[in-house]
């Protein structure tokens, strides 16, 4: 039997050491950018276009001539949105010798963050984990670049403060959203922001998964919000579209979180959806230079990382927006510091990117050592039964009121 | 041969209620033990922490699960909710400058003490009613966890964990994070190989094969229910606030969500209900063989060179563990600790009992 227990011993000791290959060559090692992804569970929604839109930006990258020289590597694990296997995927690739990561998911992303932290490596955490991480002096290896939800939810109603005419004392907005820690996020900003204006802010708490919201629409059909800001996710909005048709709410008075994508519109009907409203900070759609390149030199030519439909999504956007900033760190990295990139020189090219907007991809970013979110510029844009079209431009408003809200909730934060 | 054994026979009480009835049990035991002392000089440190650590505590929670599903036959499925209070009790009462020694303590009886509250209402039903009652633990925790920030630590809903310290001694070391999380298995491991051999042990056993005839023999079949939801609750309370000390370094809801309480009573099931060394097999298959697979399969694609899509790359090992599951199944529906006590068995007089053929 104890032979039994050795083979078992060596069993899994080969299949150890198959995984665990240690590269240590220096100066050929590509830049890796570590990808522990949900593939197959909650996230997979977005994961694939988010993967797809890296993998493709580092095959042209390295194509033409990589960031400063050196090649770019995208790695992509799957963590099944599982906190447990996150961190597995961290402690391997962080032998690999991968500093920079994105886990994509809000409780992965929690989970690795302290580790991320402790060991000083850049944590790529845009639109998931903490909100708070934008505060630089706090969180310091970690780059939520992109709005937070506090900001977008700020901008939204500075949206409809100027769609009403620049004031927002008799106005009502509704505010609908899942109930758990995503959807609960905004509440406070929102509330901040009702006393200021002197809105009326009304709740519609709706349950996990958001499949049923009938409570919530016939609440709203009472109240007759002006409008209803949303945070909802994928199925969610299509079931709102259902409810407002059927509670004659107008659908252009729906103003929904970034979380709004071709497939959503397609779920809703592209003719039904028209007028619907969303908060972004990347541009959607396919007329953007970068994806064009993208779509020509090598969709036309099936040579992409993946399908050609996963590029018509505005996710496949939002991933370039994430990357090209980080490729635009390590560029800067390299450009300040010489090789080799270290988590350090990343973080203060990271913290050197200015007005940077990816040739009319997002949002213009500038990160700052104070502030890691880049600014949180978003902008409103409406479906017009074919395209997104951009009702303002990008912008972020009410920021004091924003960055007390951060400061308050980073103050609790120490690392050990 | 292996055993040097000719059979179990015991010519006296004393050796039929010995812990290990059979030496090289025993001495396996030991043998594991001492390499389980040894692993921080031989592992490295990835698979120290991030495969065997993990793997320790949640065999520790699973031999309590064991303890109130396998051993007093009550189905379970509130778990990750007992493991969560435990969790945000000891990291509560650690923030507020008690020593980590008696907040681990303090998160076990709160989980203990909610655990078998629950109980009381629970056990008034049986069986799938018990079950879905406590499923509705695990609801309701979810539910206050999302939506009570004192307790969850803020809008973000993640509660950071001081920095373990036990009798004075900060940890802050792979190795010393692995120890923590061996001595509480170890701990757990033998609280659970003696209770086989207590009144208590026996007793929850014959609770578990028919609670009214163990009840006509004078078990008093509610009371030690609730005794091991309380049992149980406090080694999940434990473990909860271990994980968290020693592995996640923060809380986050979606640590103890329902999902994970299934994982847990698969873990169990797979294992093999009542059995010790088969929670340890158990909690090695659900954790451990997802993340291995999937390392197998992102390598095996890389030395093949093929061309997989990320997406189908992340859900073949899933059918492949969803796959080992079924097979395991069907081949022990008792489980992998059967499965190993069918072989311990076979060899057990081996190759003499062929003689006798």
């Amino acid at each position: 039997m104890k032979t039994k227990r050795k083979v078992w011993t060596i069993a899994i000791a080969a299949a150890l050491a198959t995984s665990g290959a240690m590269a240590s060559a220096q100066e050929n090692e590509p830049i890796k950018f570590g990808l522990c992804f949900d593939l197959s569970k909650s996230y997979a929604f977005i994961t694939p276009q988010v993967a797809q839109a890296a993998q493709d930006l580092a095959m042209y990258t390295n194509e033409n001539g990589g960031i400063e020289g050196h090649p770019v590597e995208i790695i992509v694990r799957d963590h099944g949105n599982e906190p447990q296997r996150g961190v597995e995927c961290y402690e391997q690739l962080k032998r690999e010798g991968v500093f920079i990561y994105n886990f994509l998911s809000t409780p992965v992303t929690n989970a690795a963050l302290p580790r991320a932290m402790k060991d000083g490596n850049i944590l790529m955490q845009s639109f998931v984990g903490r909100g708070d991480a934008v505060d630089g002096e706090v969180f310091g290896w970690v780059f939520p670049v992109g709005p937070t939800y506090w900001q977008q939810a700020a901008n939204d109603v500075a949206f409809i403060k100027g769609q009403m005419g620049g004031d927002l004392s008799d106005a009502k907005i509704g505010f609908i959203y899942l109930d758990y820690p995503f959807g609960q996020e905004p509440i406070e900003i929102l509330k901040t922001l009702a006393e200021k204006e002197g809105f009326q802010l009304e709740l519609y708490p709706v349950p996990l998964p958001g499949s049923d919201q009938s409570g919530a629409w016939s609440k709203i059909r009472r109240d007759k919000p002006d409008y209803v800001i949303s945070w909802l996710l994928a199925g969610g909005h299509v079931v709102a579209s259902k409810e407002m048709r059927r509670n004659g709410f107008p659908i252009d008075r729906y103003l929904s979180v970034n979380w709004m994508n071709e497939v959503d519109i397609n779920n809703i009907g592209a003719e039904e959806a028209k007028g619907v409203l969303r908060g972004t900070n990347v541009a959607g759609g396919q007329d953007v230079p970068i994806v064009k390149t993208m779509l020509d030199t090598y969709y036309a030519n099936g040579k992409g990382s993946g399908p050609e439909s996963l590029v018509r999504d505005v996710y496949y956007n939002l991933g370039l927006a994430v990357y090209t900033t980080g490729f635009e760190a390590a560029r800067l990295a390299i450009q300040e510091n010489g090789w080799p990139l270290t988590p350090e020189s990343m973080k203060s090219g990271y913290e050197a990117i200015e007005n940077f907007d990816a040739n009319g991809l997002m949002a213009p970013v500038t990160v700052t050592p104070q502030d890691h979110g880049g600014g949180g510029k978003t902008r409103i844009e409406q479906w017009d039964g074919a395209n997104w079209v951009p009702l303002t431009d990008w912008s972020a408003d009410y920021i004091d009121v924003v960055w007390e809200v951060i400061k308050e909730s980073s103050a609790k934060f120490t690392v050990e | 041969m292996f055993y040097r054994l000719s059979g179990v026979y015991h010519s006296s009480l004393i050796s039929d209620s010995r812990m290990f009835k059979v030496p090289a049990d025993r001495n396996l035991a030991v043998f594991l033990l001492l390499i389980g002392l040894a692993a921080p000089f031989i592992l490295p440190s990835l698979y120290l922490n991030s495969y065997i650590l993990p793997w320790l505590i949640w065999t520790a929670a699973a031999l309590g699960l064991n303890l109130v599903t396998g051993w007093a036959g009550q189905l379970h499925l509130g778990y990750a909710a007992v493991m969560a209070v435990g969790a945000y009790s000891a990291i509560h009462t650690v923030r507020l400058g008690v020593p980590w020694e008696i907040a681990l303590i303090i998160g076990g009886l709160a989980a203990s003490v909610i655990g078998s509250l629950f109980a009381f209402a629970a056990l008034r039903v049986k069986g799938l009613y018990l079950a879905l009652t406590t499923l509705a633990m695990q609801f309701v925790m979810d539910w206050v966890l999302t939506h009570s920030p004192t307790i969850s630590g803020g809008s973000h809903s993640s509660l950071q964990a001081p920095t373990l310290a036990l009798l004075g001694q900060q940890i802050t070391s792979d190795a010393g994070y692995y120890y923590v999380a061996l001595g509480w298995c170890v701990l757990v491991t033998i609280f659970m190989l003696n209770l086989k051999r207590t009144g208590l042990g026996r007793a929850l056993v014959a609770v578990r094969e028919k609670d009214f005839a163990a009840a006509i023999l004078g078990v008093n079949s509610f009371y030690y229910k609730i005794l091991a939801f309380a049992a149980s609750s406090f080694i999940a309370g434990v473990s909860g606030a271990l994980l968290v000390a020693t592995f996640y370094f923060l809380a986050a809801p979606e640590q103890f969500s329902v999902n994970v309480s299934i994982q847990v009573l698969a873990m169990v099931i797979v294992g093999g209900l009542g059995s010790i060394i088969g929670s340890y097999f158990g909690v090695a298959l659900i954790l451990l063989v997802p993340g291995l697979v999937n390392g197998l399969v992102v390598t095996a694609s890389e030395e093949l060179g093929m061309q997989v899509n990320v997406e189908t790359l992340a859900h073949i090992p899933n059918a492949v563990y969803g796959a080992l599951i079924v097979i395991i199944l069907m081949i022990e529906p008792l489980g992998l600790g059967k499965l190993y006590g069918n072989i311990r068995d076979y060899l057990m007089t081996w190759p003499f009992d062929q003689l006798r053929k």
